[in-house]
């Protein structure tokens, strides 16, 4: 099934790379934002219907309970932690790469975010930061599931909520979707407040990026 | 995203779900893999039609790959290690 992921994402990438550059077809705002929302909407209606058909589910969400927010919790120590490793490994600045993992793969905010609080340079870095974050969980789904049923949740972080979600729950099981969509939720609303808590915290002059 | 645009769809798909739970098993395998294949070819379409995406990554590339492989093998680590604490198995 990957083999059909990894092709869908190329023939898109190909598409919209010539839609944007060579032949307008179709708005690309009709692609990337339309169709996107609307298969994104339809898959969580089918999830939805196919998780609360399956009689173990909810039992499964009342023995579990709150505790489950100790996944997001975890994803947050572990994001934040690899921002502090990613600077030494890189040699820049803790503050900006902090903010930039405390993004937790939702591009569209860091992007912007990162950039207006760090500069342009570093906004970029937050956007292809984040986008790869979601590219790698997509990609690497198959082999993640092995180490860890939740791994793949782990990785999509904010994204477990909306892109990757159909993806985790296909590789994972139906009863991962309450799990990865209530992680990805908490992460989605924690995200903005820290990529801005981050910043405020360091408020020590950032050098120019490279 | 808006969050509205997600929750709603969801619990709308477990209202109905929970209704039809007495009948006989469907199987949603064939349906949710061609909407996830429209899904991730428009996530391609927006990646290859944003050009300032694709400017930026011979810059930030490397380091971009760096900060997102770190953070999700930390994200891994961490839940690894608390998930039984979170109840799951």
């Amino acid at each position: 099934m990957i083999k059909y992921i990894v092709a869908a994402l190329m023939l898109g990438g190909i598409a919209g790379y010539l839609d944007a550059n060579w032949a307008t077809v179709v708005n690309s705002v009709w692609v990337s934002d339309y169709l996107l929302n609307a298969s994104l909407i339809l898959l969580l209606f089918v999830m939805g219907v196919a998780f609360a058909m399956d009689k173990g589910s909810f039992s499964k969400i009342r023995q579990t309970g709150p505790r489950i927010l100790i996944v997001p919790l975890a994803i947050v120590l572990g994001t934040i932690l690899s921002g502090v490793v990613s600077a030494l490994v890189l040699g820049i600045n803790v503050t900006a790469t902090t903010a930039v993992s405390a993004g937790f793969g939702w591009y569209t905010l860091t992007g912007p975010l990162v950039s207006q609080l760090f500069g342009a340079k570093w906004g970029a870095l937050g956007f292809a930061a984040n986008f790869l974050r979601e590219l790698l969980t997509i990609l690497t789904v198959s082999l993640m599931v092995k180490v860890d049923k939740y791994a793949p949740t782990a990785s999509g972080g904010a994204t477990a909520m909306d892109t990757t979600l159909p993806i985790i729950v296909r590789y994972c099981g139906s009863d991962t979707l309450i799990t990865a969509f209530s992680s990805g939720f908490v992460l989605s609303i924690i995200a903005p407040f820290m990529i801005v808590a981050i910043a405020a915290l360091g408020r020590v002059s950032i050098p120019p990026f490279l | 995203m808006n969050f509205v645009l997600l929750v709603v769809p969801l619990a709308a798909g477990m209202l109905l779900g929970y209704f039809l739970r007495e009948k006989r098993k469907v199987n949603f395998g064939k349906v949710t893999l061609g909407i996830i294949l429209v899904l991730i070819f428009s996530l391609g379409f927006g990646i290859g039609s944003n050009s300032e995406l694709l400017n930026s990554l011979p810059d930030v590339g490397l380091s971009a790959t760096v900060i997102a492989s770190l953070a999700i093998v930390f994200s891994v680590v961490l839940v690894k290690a608390v998930k039984r604490r979170a109840g799951l198995k």
